[in-house]
Formats: structure tokens, C-alpha cells, sequence
């Protein structure tokens, strides 16, 4: 194997892949990367066998072939050496790779290619496109609602429904739910649900980067691996196995009242509640008041410390039904407020002690649920 | 082909139980050190993944990555040098216990001494023990069943792996590491019926001198006065606070050389263990009364039951040696 390319290229390259390096891991040969010659260009692999990321590179290929390298070794080596031209040379026989830059060289020892874990290659399956600019939000607005915890294992993934033109996604940790619908750039065949890991989705997130051409998406045969396919570089994740909740019948049908209020001042009047509220029990309380003849709707936001204090907030608000008195855990709240873009929300409860749900107003494509705390008024 | 050595019974049920589909979710293999608890272990990893016609056919490339350790989707857990096995190991399996294979058709999770799991993580271990998810084999192993949690044995099938017949350690070290037939009978007879064992004694040169080593100095506390059986009882006691089981082996290496003499006295000497010590242990076995064998025998075993139940070290040393008959000496 004898290879030339630039620096940056590689230094590059290695952020990309880095992220799917194991970090503790029962098989050693997992913090490796696997260098590979592919077509006239570099080929770099890693995976922590949850997650496989591979990204390709310019290269100057003189001699084809495969190694694997200790990635923080060759990382931390790479990114030290000046932005000019490394010659890349293995020596089969002892298994060295060496690197040569003018003025600076080394050489690091490999371990055989072959004995890295064989990167799943999804050729047929069901096959979709999606605009990244659709998924990045779509992955935003609902990965922080899944579980952190293994208690119910699938909840730790996002739950991917593909059918027809359209991909919805949903995540839920038990308190609360998040729904998103995105459209598809190429529609699938079959109708598809999957659970992708929510570490996986927020990898791809980071490997979409401000990208713009359109991520192809394929689900193999036996349902258990996802592909990502992006301009150069590429993730396969495992699918998480199990049933995901029927969460449609979670989402209320109806509801008493319904506030619709600018998200821009919703959300400072939250991290005000919020400040006094993380001094308590994360509560956060609000008060929906109808409009009268003179004065707006609006809603009182307030939150209390025992012995520290307390504060109350008011935001105007078209408020449709009766009077409506609702708690929140702060952090859901702000986590909700903070992943939306429309400029005014609306907030939809039925009883102090039924989920209350918000949607973004004017956009039909995103749902969230969440479920209130109990409190004494 | 399966690899293991003997055990019939537990590969015939585990190859019924395949053909028709009928694995247990976990199973528990509880048998000596050495007897091929992991060996059976992998052997069934491989079958279940194994793309050969005969399974495990041991050629095709998933048996061979399994063989070498390298499989993504078996994991073997073990103490890795700590006390025990610790709730985070177990934490990380029942992770990626709930992911699909990666690799392979099955996951399989080996747990290596589930005696050593600490209390937490057996009880994290439980859940998902009792259901793993589809495509998840779970194999624990280990050597004292009476250690483990009644939650984590009943929700296990147990198979006994039970230590082989001597003929057939020596068949299995001429046959497979074409060992001399001389030092085949020698390694077969000291491996107490552990394949693992007499295999690892010949690559390990260590193994056995440690062995003559301590035999030597049993042979030799016979014969001296209180003052250096009482130094060496001290000597052990200190041992027995740094490494436990390493004064177990030593107690348990006495055992056999007096139930040789016990053999040698009863008439019965071509079933020692000591095969190599022949000469010396007839030899020793005209000092001793049959009475005083047999009465240490059982001092030892005492011991040996003490030690386990916490009782000083020091102490029960030093009883042992006040116990231990003392050779008569005769002209040699």
C-alpha cells in the first residue's frame, strides 16, 4: 500500500470516522481505523459496532491495500504535522505504516486489515432520499425526547416510520413524546418502521454538517441495519430490536383550551421560571387566562423554591376555552421551545392532570407531548 | 465439529435442542477449572452462527473469527483481572444485547465465572436474563454453582460438564498435540480429568514446576521438626491474605499425594496421580501407617473447610502441621 494525500484531507477525514472509534470496547481491534485504498481514493473506516462511519478522501494511489491503525495514535500524529503533502507507505511484512512529510515522519505499527469486524455493505433493501435540510430538523426536533436510560431499551431509540413520500419520525422517554413528519425526496416501496438508535441519529447529525446534497437511506433486507449515504462519506447503524409503543393513541384528540403565544417570548418567560425553578423540584406552573373585553389572554408562568423564592412571568396569548391551570417540569419545556423555529406555538391542554401538548402553528409536521406534574394549586 | 473434548451428554442435548430449534435463552455451564466450560461455550456460539452444512463446521469464516476472538457479535465477560464483575460490564451487554447482530445470525454473551458477578450486576443481569431479546444467547459459567444468586440459577438450564476419564485425556493429548506417550499418561493422570488443564501444562513449563515445587516442600515438612513446619505454616497464612487460591491448590496438591499413598497402602497403585513421583511415593507410603493417611486426609479436608469459613489461617495451618505424621525415619 503506498499512498499520498494532503493533511487536511486526512486530519479531516479522521474527525469524521473518529467519532464512531469504540472507546472501551471487548474487541481491541475496534480502536483501530481502517485505512483502505478504494478507487483511486482513501478509504476510512472505523466502528464501535453500534455505529460504522466510512468517509472517503483524494488520494494518490500508487500501490493498492489495507491496514488498521490505533485511531487516536494516528489521529493525534496527523493533526500535529503541518498542512503539506504525507506519503502514506506500509511495509506488508512487519505491518508498519509509514507517514513522511517533509521535515517530520513516523511510523506506526498496524494490525492485519482483515481481522476488523467486516462493514456491513447494504446493496438492496428499501431505499429512500431525503433532503438533509429536512432530516437535520427532523433528527433535532425529536432525538432529545428519547430515553437515556436501558430501563426500556427501545425508548433509547427513535422510532422511523417510512411510507410512501413520507418519514416520520418519534421519541419518547416516558414523560414525553416528540412527532415529526418529513418529507421524502424519493418515496419507498414498502411501508417500513425501524428503531435507529438516538446516539446514531445524533452522530449523523454532526456527519451532516451544513451538507446539501440529498442523503440516501436504505434499510436492509433482515431489518437490521440502517445505511446513510452522504456525498463522501457513509454510516451504517444497528437497529434497535423490539416493539416501539403505539404512541398515536398517547397524542390527546381534543382539548379544553388551546394558548396560541409568540414562541420568542414563551421561551424567555420558561428560562426565567426556569431559574427559580432548578433551586426547587423543576417545577414550573402555568396559568392560562382567557381575554376579556379590555384586556388580552394570557399565561402566568411562575415557579417556586421553598425558602429561596419564587417568580411570576406573563406572556399575552389568543387564548380559545375555558381557564386552565397546568405544571411542567422546566427542562421538558425549555428542551421543546428550544428546538422550534415558527414564531408562535400553541399550547393545548384538557385538565391539570392530562398531557398537555404543543405544535408549532402553521406547520402541520410536529407534535410534542408532555406529560404534566402534579401539583397543589 | 465440535471441539470439545468428551462431555457427551452436554453437546448431545445442546445438538438436539438446535435441530429443532428448542435452545434454552441461557444456559449455565457449571463444571471444574480446565474442563471446557468456554471451549462448549464458543462451540455453541459457533454453531449458531455457523454457515457451514455441519454445524459448527470450525472452517467457515464466522466459526474461525469466533475461534480467533474476533467476532463482533460473541462477547466473552470475565473479571479481567478485578474482583469481580462489575455492574457496568453488564450494563454494556444489555445494551448491545438490544441491538440486532452485527456480524453474525446470533448474539451471544458469555459470562466467564458468573460466581464472580457482584451482587449489583447479577441483579442487573436479571432482567435481561429471564427474556433476552430474539437472536441473544446467553451462556454463564461457572465452577461453584452454590455462589450464585437463586434468581440468576433459576432462570437458567443447567448442564454439568464432569471432569473425563483419565483414558481419554491421554487419548486426547497423543491425538490432538501429539504428545509422547509416556509424558501423555504423566500429564493425564496430574490433570484431575481437565483436558484445559494437562493442554495448558504443556505449553506453560511453569505449571508444573510450581507443582514439583510444592510437592518437594510437602515431602520435605514430613521429615523436620516443629520449629520449620511451623515457619512454613506462617509463611502460608501469609500467602493465604495475599491469593486465597493459591493455598487452596496447595491444600488440594496435598490431598492427591496422600490419597496416592492412601492407593499405594490399599493395594491400588495404578491409580495414583502422582505418576512421576512413583518411585519416591511407595517408597514414603512404608513409613506411614494406613490410620495416620487417612487421619490426615481428613485434617486436611478440615482445613480446607475452615479456611473457607474464615477461620485464621495462621491457626488452622498450624493445627494441620501439629496433625501431620511425622515420617519414622529408617535408612533410605
Amino acid at each position: 500500500m503506498r499512498l499520498s494525500c494532503l493533511q487536511e484531507n486526512l486530519s479531516k477525514g479522521l474527525g469524521i470516522v473518529g467519532r464512531a472509534v469504540a472507546t472501551r470496547s471487548t474487541l481491541p481491534i475496534t480502536n483501530n481505523v481502517l485505512l483502505a485504498t478504494d478507487q483511486g481514493r482513501l478509504k476510512l473506516t472505523a466502528t464501535n459496532l453500534e455505529i460504522a462511519i466510512s468517509c472517503w478522501l483524494g488520494a494518490k494511489v500508487e500501490e493498492e491495500g489495507a491496514i488498521t491503525i490505533p485511531a487516536r495514535l494516528l489521529t493525534d500524529f496527523v493533526n500535529s504535522l503541518p498542512n503539506e503533502r504525507i506519503d502514506m507507505t506500509l511495509s506488508p511484512r512487519t505491518r508498519t505504516m509509514e507517514l513522511k512529510c517533509p521535515r517530520f515522519e513516523g511510523r506506526i505499527n498496524g494490525v492485519n486489515a482483515d481481522e476488523f469486524p467486516p462493514i456491513p455493505t447494504i446493496g438492496e433493501g428499501v431505499a429512500a432520499r431525503i433532503d438533509p435540510e429536512a432530516l437535520r430538523l427532523a433528527i433535532a426536533q425529536v432525538v432529545f425526547a428519547a430515553a437515556t436510560e436501558e430501563t426500556r431499551p427501545v425508548l433509547t431509540g427513535v422510532h422511523s416510520e417510512f411510507d410512501g413520500d413520507r418519514l416520520t419520525l418519534a421519541a419518547a422517554d416516558g414523560f414525553r413524546l416528540a412527532v415529526h413528519k418529513a418529507p421524502l425526496a424519493k418515496p419507498v416501496v414498502e411501508r417500513v418502521e425501524v428503531i435507529i438508535p438516538a446516539r446514531a441519529l445524533i452522530e449523523l447529525q454532526r456527519l451532516l454538517g451544513d451538507k446539501e446534497e440529498p442523503v440516501e437511506l436504505t434499510i436492509n433486507p433482515n431489518r437490521s441495519q440502517v445505511l446513510f449515504r452522504l456525498k463522501d462519506a457513509e454510516m451504517v447503524s444497528q437497529l434497535i430490536q423490539g416493539t416501539f409503543p403505539n404512541y398515536t393513541q398517547l397524542i390527546p384528540q381534543s382539548y379544553v383550551t388551546r394558548a396560541v403565544v409568540s414562541l420568542a417570548e414563551f421561551s424567555k418567560a420558561t428560562r426565567t421560571a426556569a431559574i427559580f425553578a432548578r433551586e426547587g423540584s423543576a417545577i414550573v406552573r402555568l396559568q392560562i387566562m382567557p381575554g376579556g373585553e379590555l384586556a388580552p389572554g394570557r399565561i402566568v408562568l411562575s415557579a417556586r423554591a421553598e425558602e429561596v423564592g419564587d417568580n411570576v412571568g406573563e406572556v399575552d396569548a389568543t387564548v380559545e376555552g375555558e381557564e386552565a391551570k397546568i405544571a411542567f417540569n422546566s427542562k421538558y419545556l425549555a428542551d421543546v421551545l428550544g428546538v422550534l423555529h415558527e414564531e408562535r406555538v400553541a399550547l393545548e391542554t384538557t385538565s391539570p392532570s392530562s398531557p398537555g401538548v404543543i405544535r408549532p402553528v402553521g406547520v402541520e409536521n410536529y407534535i410534542h407531548v408532555v406529560m404534566p406534574m402534579f401539583v397543589q394549586w | 465439529m465440535w471441539q470439545i473434548v468428551g462431555q457427551e451428554a452436554a453437546v448431545g442435548l445442546l445438538e438436539r435442542s438446535l435441530k429443532g430449534g428448542k435452545l434454552s435463552h441461557a444456559y449455565l455451564f457449571v463444571g471444574p477449572k480446565h474442563v471446557g466450560k468456554l471451549t462448549l461455550a464458543l462451540n455453541l456460539a459457533q454453531a449458531l452462527n455457523c454457515e457451514g452444512d455441519e454445524k459448527p463446521c470450525s472452517t467457515c469464516p464466522q466459526c474461525l473469527r469466533i475461534a480467533g476472538g474476533k467476532h463482533a457479535d460473541v462477547r466473552v465477560i470475565g473479571r479481567d483481572g478485578k474482583a469481580e464483575i462489575g455492574i457496568d460490564q453488564i450494563r454494556e451487554m444489555g445494551h448491545s444485547a438490544n441491538l440486532r447482530p452485527f456480524e453474525g445470525r446470533h448474539r451471544v454473551f458469555i459470562i466467564d465465572g458468573a460466581e464472580h458477578l457482584s451482587h449489583e450486576a447479577a441483579n442487573s443481569l436479571l432482567k435481561t436474563l429471564e427474556e433476552p431479546p430474539p437472536q441473544v444467547q446467553l451462556v454463564l459459567l461457572a465452577v461453584n454453582e452454590r455462589l450464585l444468586l437463586p434468581t440468576v440459577l433459576s432462570r437458567c438450564q443447567k448442564l454439568t460438564l464432569r471432569p473425563l476419564p483419565i483414558p481419554v485425556i491421554e487419548h486426547y493429548l497423543i491425538g490432538r498435540w501429539s504428545v509422547a506417550p509416556q509424558r501423555a499418561k504423566i500429564l493425564a493422570r496430574l490433570s484431575s480429568g481437565c483436558p484445559g488443564w494437562a493442554a495448558a501444562a504443556l505449553t506453560d513449563e511453569h505449571l508444573l514446576s510450581e507443582r514439583a515445587v510444592r510437592l518437594g516442600a510437602l515431602i520435605h515438612l514430613a521429615s523436620v521438626g516443629w520449629e520449620e513446619r511451623f515457619a512454613y505454616a506462617a509463611q502460608l497464612a501469609n500467602q493465604f491474605h495475599r491469593d486465597r487460591e493459591s493455598v487452596g491448590e496447595v491444600l488440594s496438591l496435598w490431598i492427591g499425594w496422600w490419597h496416592d499413598l492412601l492407593l499405594i497402602k490399599g493395594g491400588c497403585g495404578d491409580f495414583i496421580t502422582n505418576l512421576e513421583q512413583e518411585a519416591i511415593l511407595y517408597h514414603e507410603a512404608e513409613v506411614y501407617s494406613l490410620r495416620g493417611i487417612k487421619e490426615f486426609i481428613e485434617g486436611l479436608q478440615q482445613a480446607m473447610e475452615q479456611l473457607d469459613q474464615n477461620a485464621n489461617p495462621r491457626l488452622v495451618l498450624e493445627v494441620l502441621m501439629l496433625n501431620m505424621p511425622f515420617r519414622t525415619f529408617r535408612n533410605l
